[in-house]
């Protein structure tokens, strides 16, 4: 860059400190505090009485916890499902020839995921109600009375049911993301495949997936940490129940903190989540490098990775026999 | 140059709005320099306080507007005083008044709910107004009883705020139960399944019930019928922690049961009533869709604002939940009380003029200006006595006050008592109970567990 306008470093630091002290004060500082205050019993108010790892072992003990990470890994699964592999299948639709306004498409797609979580919770709300709802309403009117249900008082089902509006919500979101990734491959390869007469899922399954590999990969994080933290809609739809048949770990850590003023604990159960969701983000990362790469990549990785090794170890040789020999010298 | 301008500007505005945000979603409302008389009081300067008598919800409920009307006046009387108020809704209010007390940075004037007290109180953050409720000029008006959800060891600390109303109350159609055979509401849950055999001819739930909230079953219905299996002295003795006794009593688990067998045995209540919020239920009540509504009063405000000038404002009537056949304890139950109370900040004590200014807005807010407001206006009753000319009202209002205040006994409300993180799990595992997901004793256990981790066992 031309010296005359590259600005000072001390502009650009100035610059650069301010989203860094937003990160570090949105993000790192209540992470932190939330790590000190998890060692504490703290009940609300200034009293603070260090109690080591008793919020840790209660934490491994609390059966409500580990239920609710099972919902949370339940909304993932589903979602990952739903949100991601629909939001392909309408990319890949979008995407064909055949289809006409693809604008309006798009933006009839993404419009879901601009209202607020809250919004959509009350939308799906009256679309379950037992009374007015529309999906009873359906059922009575195709004949079906006898399938009429409390939809958000079946404990067997909840966690489905409350799963949709976050599917629906964010399809358009992932649909967004995919489509500027499979813009990106160019066309000559789709035609070429289709010249060898490669059909519409083939050439999803063995170009345009491997092709988008690392954009799949960014959308499953982005899915896996949203759904980690679910919380909203949830508590707009059932606040967590019956019971705690709904109930996910972020709505548990608030119900801990404010409801029943256990802020020490409340803490732990937000490490706790914080842990966890990273664990399940890397461990589906891993997954998922591993089944969208075929055999003959992971053995030429391997045979690269092995050549890079003996070719350090060449090098260390070498350099420790030149050593020896100017020694003797 | 221009851009350096622009960048900086940019720059702040982003600070600013992180500020501003950093600052909450809360509506602040700070009273301008009132004219008016000046006031009696040394202090000058600001007082924060929060409350939820938001405009909204004093447009339905007399004792937010009679709180606001009251706030208003004593601003006006005391013009060198700038009051900042914070003012969101009651559900927003617990969740940021908890999270004030957690930092140690609670307002000069809040109001305390009754079971924050003892931890509160203990930790220091509110102050002690014994003494000033005892010298206060509306000391000898006083009902003293509702100052038992802010009593620590025999001091008092809050003034007991808004308007006395009941938690617990079966209002119903007396034209529809009429229809049904019955002149007035019916004394025992067995007459109540009787009548429901009618009203599911005729497609009408019998009672409308809304839990969606989990709260709702405890504070509107076991808070006062477990009354009428364990007494009186049974829950004074969970409010004292003296071990005489527990959730695991035979008693209150039968009460319990006997929830359950109504909910889940029975069809007199709507099918939805775990999904569906309290005000969804009252509007099955409004359009007729339902006989009768079990709620509390602040469900009453918003059907007598809803049906007046209709007919069915002139055949809503007012009863106590029925007898339990099994309960061994029935008296005309309902459960009422003063929930919240002005509390005031122990660090405002550090200066003794603006600790004089909070204690005479928390007497002025709950005295009998306020009381004679609410009763005049409304027929409501507050902290502080008060005389008024009942028969001014119309029937309704009538109705509910003698509902309220004279015909029947009075009980607690469990949860202006104890501890949040014992009813949090009371009510969570009451909403599986009713669904038949779970027995009664084993609710009864994880409360009882609770409750002991509350009192430190």
């Amino acid at each position: 860059m031309l010296k005359s306008i590259r600005p000072k470093n001390s502009v650009i630091a100035a610059y650069l400190i301010i989203p860094v002290a937003l990160y570090i004060f949105t993000v790192f500082a209540p992470l932190v505090a939330a790590l000190f205050y998890s060692f504490f019993e703290w009940k609300g108010g200034p009293t603070k009485t260090f109690n080591g790892l008793t919020n840790y072992t209660q934490l491994f003990n609390d059966e409500t916890f580990w239920t609710s990470f099972q919902h949370n890994l339940f909304l993932v699964a589903v979602c990952i499902v739903g949100q991601i592999g629909i939001a392909f299948i309408m990319v890949l639709l979008v995407n064909s020839k055949l289809t006409k306004w693809k604008g309006i498409h798009r933006t009839f797609g993404f419009f879901p995921s601009t209202i607020s979580a809250v919004c959509i919770g009350y939308i799906w709300l009256m679309i379950y109600d037992y009374n007015k709802g529309l999906l009873n309403w359906i059922l009575e009117a195709v004949g079906r009375e006898d399938a009429k249900k409390v939809w958000l008082n079946e404990p067997g089902i909840i966690m489905l049911l409350v799963s949709i509006p976050l599917i629906w919500q964010y399809i358009g979101y992932y649909m967004v993301i995919l489509l500027s990734a499979v813009s990106s491959i160019s066309t000559e390869v789709l035609e070429s495949a289709e010249i060898d007469g490669a059909t519409g899922i083939q050439r999803a399954r063995y170009i345009v997936l491997p092709l988008i590999k690392n954009t799949l990969l960014v959308c499953v994080t982005l899915c896996i940490a949203g759904n980690m933290k679910a919380f909203d809609n949830i508590y707009v739809m059932t606040k967590g129940g019956p019971g705690y048949s709904s109930m996910v770990m972020a709505m548990y850590g608030y119900k801990v903190s404010f409801e029943q003023s256990n802020l020490g604990y409340g803490s732990c159960i937000s490490v706790g989540i914080f842990v966890l969701a990273l664990a399940v983000i890397g461990g589906s990362q891993l997954l998922l490098n591993y089944f969208t790469t075929d055999k003959y990549d992971r053995d030429e990785q391997k045979r690269l990775k092995q050549i890079e090794k003996e070719r350090k170890q060449a090098i260390r040789l070498r350099a420790k026999a030149a050593k020896g020999g100017s020694a003797n010298v | 140059m221009k851009k350096k301008l622009l960048s900086a500007l940019l720059s702040v505005a982003m600070v600013a709005t992180m500020l501003v945000g950093c600052g909450g979603g809360a509506a602040t409302e700070t009273a301008g320099e009132a004219s008016g008389e000046a006031g009696s009081l040394a202090y000058s300067g600001n007082i924060s306080m929060m409350h939820f008598s938001t405009s909204e919800e004093s447009e339905g409920n007399g004792g937010s507007d009679g709180f606001r009307t009251c706030i208003a006046n004593w601003k006006e009387a005391n013009p060198n005083i700038t009051l900042d108020e914070t003012v969101l809704a009651n559900g927003d209010y617990k969740t940021q008044i908890a999270t004030m007390a957690a930092a140690d940075d609670l307002p000069d004037v809040f109001l305390l709910q009754g079971m924050n007290s003892i931890s509160w109180a203990e930790q220091g953050l509110v102050y002690d107004l014994t003494d000033s409720i005892a010298s206060s000029p509306y000391s000898s008006l006083y009902n003293m009883d509702y100052l038992v959800p802010f009593t620590v060891d025999g001091k008092y600390y809050a003034y007991p705020a808004l308007t006395g109303g009941t938690c617990t109350v079966v209002v119903y159609d007396e034209a529809m139960w009429k229809e049904a055979g019955f002149d007035t509401f019916p004394a025992t849950w067995a007459e109540v399944e009787a009548a429901d055999e009618y009203f599911d001819g005729i497609g009408v739930d019998t009672l409308g019930f809304g839990n969606q909230g989990q709260w709702n079953l405890n504070s509107c219905f076991v808070s006062c019928l477990g009354y009428q299996y364990t007494g009186t002295q049974w829950f004074s003795d969970i409010i004292a922690g003296n071990g005489n006794a527990s959730f695991t009593d035979p008693e209150f688990v039968a009460a319990l049961a006997e929830t359950q067998r109504l909910f889940h045995d029975t069809d007199l209540f709507n099918e939805d009533f775990n999904a569906l919020t309290n005000e969804d239920a009252r509007e099955r009540y409004i359009s007729g869709e339902a006989a009768a509504y079990i709620c509390g009063n602040w469900d009453v405000s918003y059907i007598q604002a809803t049906l007046e000038g209709t007919d069915k404002y002139n055949t809503t009537k007012f009863a106590v939940l029925p007898q339990a056949a099994d309960a061994t304890k029935y008296e005309k139950f309902q459960n009422i009380g003063l929930g919240y109370g002005v509390a005031i900040n122990a660090k405002v004590a550090e200066d003794p003029d603006k600790l004089a200014a909070c204690i005479d807005l928390a007497q002025y807010l709950t005295g009998t200006e306020f009381s004679n407001y609410v009763g005049e206006k409304y027929a409501l009753g507050g902290f502080c006595g008060s005389d008024f000319d009942l028969s001014a009202f119309d029937q309704f209002t009538q109705d509910f006050y003698n509902f309220s205040y004279v015909d029947n006994k009075g009980c607690e409300i469990y949860d202006s008592y104890v501890d949040g993180s014992v009813w949090s799990v009371l009510n969570t595992e009451m909403q599986e109970m009713v669904n038949g997901d779970k027995d009664p004793a084993t609710v009864a256990a994880d409360t009882q567990a609770a409750y002991d981790a509350y009192l430190g066992k």
